[in-house]
């Protein structure tokens, strides 16, 4: 089957992370092991139990018209200029001829409201705590209910690109970057798109963002070292870090890349999801949904569990998604596992939430081609709950043939996508 | 509110302030935004932008310029069987609506004039207008 299947390359990689305004510049820190975690900065957090982030730089909305800005919020900007590059990196841009044959698919965040508004409609509109409808209109701002809505990244990115093919916003908690990604896939195999921009974004390192994960008890309090804080399967992990950014690729199908002449960083071999259907935000511990999500990652691909050199974990450093990732982890590679290179690179840029799975995908594909196993940054004493092989103490240069990346969601929503190095005599390999 | 005239001095007052709101909100640059724009033709305005605008001069002048209040104005005491039939302005509707917007060109009212194609004839010098008839809200903060 697959041998008559289209394939699909990853053509181009665009990131705005904590790492770096770009995919060069992301790329090189997590190759460095360099962290990008440090004191939340752009609000005061000095009242939170947890008053550290991974802030994503600031970039300039400038990829988007002037007259679209007022429509971005934060992480609209962060997906216009990942988005840019990434179609700036694939060197292909929709043109007139073939927008209709252009897709686009974003994983989008949560939580777009943010803390200044919704206080602002309080203060306007519910003086006295109860909402006066009659105040509602003359206060409210139009254009910020239409930058909330969870399509308004999407809307922009396809208005400014000139994207006329099939559109989707995913949101799967934090699955929704991999889900967007193996989405895209679906549709350049059935023939419905030749080209598909394809990722996510988000950033809900604001105050109603931290409150959430510090109700939820899921962020780790380590306030002194910023640095140390994000430590997936060690034994003292305490919770993750919350980050903030935007990852996208250009997937094309391989006929289209080769009439062009493309370079490709890998090829998007298969993508596999599975729910959890056991709890809202407690993962099954023995790894229920993460099992089925890569088993049916990989038999989409149709790659053997044996074929897989690198796993980029979904790896939290919550002590409940690390031990059941972990297993689940086993239970698909068995004996295999000792062979399995595994990290998490939110050790390094905390946690992208709607956007770690897109992120995470493009660290596979550039893991790839450049022969480069990124480090799981800060592992000093192996949970021994955790019985899988890490990259400890530095990112590990090592020929890599395939990659697999792990995203899983709040609510149960688990995904899994496989990609394999492009063979160096195809198009741009 | 009354669109009763509105003397030259008080458009001029608002002016330079409304045309600031208007520059910000569809990103055009200052200079380009004259009285007679047109919101839509001449400087690219969307539906939403005139539902931002509104609210921009509300927060701006502390006014209170209730959504429809030009198209009100218009019909005055007209039903609205007089004043349109299935979306489209009446001959009596058309001279009525004229003489509200006495800012914008004659051509510009040429039958047939469609209902939804009003806000097209809108230009800053009809902000103004609107701005200059409006209510005066106390601060909502």
């Amino acid at each position: 089957m697959s041998g008559r299947r289209t394939r699909v390359l990853v053509t181009g990689i665009g990131l705005v992370t904590p790492l770096g305004a770009d995919a060069p510049s992301s790329w090189a820190a997590v190759c460095a092991g360099r962290s990008g975690i440090g004191p939340i900065r752009r609000f005061d957090a000095s009242g939170f139990p947890v008053r550290i982030g991974a802030h994503a730089p600031d970039v300039e909305a400038a990829p988007l018209a002037p007259r679209a800005r007022k429509y971005a919020a934060r992480q609209h900007v962060f997906a216009a200029v990942a988005a840019a590059e990434a179609l700036r990196d694939a060197r292909v841009v929709p043109g007139s001829a073939d927008t209709e044959r252009w897709g686009c698919v974003v994983g989008s965040g949560m939580l777009g409201v943010e803390f200044a508004e919704l206080a602002a409609l309080q203060r306007r509109a519910a003086p006295a705590g109860v909402l006066e409808v009659e105040r509602l209109e003359p206060t409210a701002d139009p254009v910020a209910f239409a930058r909330h809505q969870s399509i308004g990244g999407l809307a922009l990115l396809v208005q400014q690109f000139g994207i006329r093919g099939p559109v989707s916003a995913v949101h799967t908690a934090c699955a929704s970057g991999g889900q967007a990604i193996g989405a895209a896939l679906r549709l350049i195999r059935r023939g419905a798109a030749d080209r598909v921009l394809a990722g996510g974004f988000d950033s809900m390192l604001t105050p109603v963002g931290l409150a959430g994960f510090c109700l939820l008890g899921a962020l780790s309090p380590d306030n002194d070292e910023p640095a140390r804080a994000s430590r997936p399967f060690d034994r003292t992990r305490n919770g993750f870090v919350l980050g903030e950014g935007a990852g996208f690729l250009v997937l094309e199908s391989a006929p289209a890349a080769a009439a062009r002449g493309a370079r490709a960083y890998a090829e998007l071999a298969g993508a596999g999801d599975a729910l959890s259907s056991y709890r809202i935000t407690d993962p099954h511990p023995d790894g229920n949904g993460p099992i089925q999500a890569m088993r049916r990652a990989l038999a989409d691909a149709d790659i053997a569990p044996e074929a897989v050199d690198y796993i980029n974990a979904h790896g939290t450093s919550t002590v409940m998604n690390d031990r059941s990732e972990a297993a689940a982890i086993r239970a698909v590679f068995g004996s295999h596992c000792e062979r399995l290179l595994v990290s998490s690179t939110k050790s390094l840029m905390g946690h992208l939430i709607a956007a770690a799975g897109a992120v995470e995908a493009a660290l596979c594909a550039l893991a790839l081609r450049y022969g480069v196993a990124p480090v799981n940054a800060n592992l000093t004493t192996r949970d021994p709950e955790c019985d899988v092989p890490l990259v400890v103490g530095a990112s590990q240069r090592r020929p890599l043939q395939v990659a697999l990346s792990n995203s899983f969601g709040f609510g149960g929503a688990n995904n899994a996508v496989v990609l394999r190095r492009a063979p160096d005599e195809e198009p741009g390999g | 509110m009354q669109m009763s005239p509105v003397p030259r001095s008080t458009i001029d007052a608002l002016f330079p302030r409304v045309a600031e709101i208007v520059a910000d909100a569809l990103a055009r640059p200052r200079e380009e935004v004259r009285l007679d724009s047109r919101l839509v033709a001449d400087l690219g305005a969307e539906s939403i932008d005139f539902l931002d605008i509104v609210f921009r001069l509300e927060q701006e002048f502390e006014v209170r310029i209730p959504r429809g209040q030009i198209l009100e104005s218009a019909r005055g005491d007209l039903s609205e069987e007089e004043f349109q039939r299935d979306g489209v302005l009446t001959e009596l509707g058309r001279t009525r609506l004229q003489a509200v917007l006495d800012e914008v060109p004659e051509s510009a009212f040429a039958a047939p004039l469609s209902v939804d194609d009003i806000p097209l004839l809108f230009t800053v010098e009809t902000l103004c207008k609107v701005l200059a008839g409006a209510e005066q809200q106390p601060p909502s903060e």
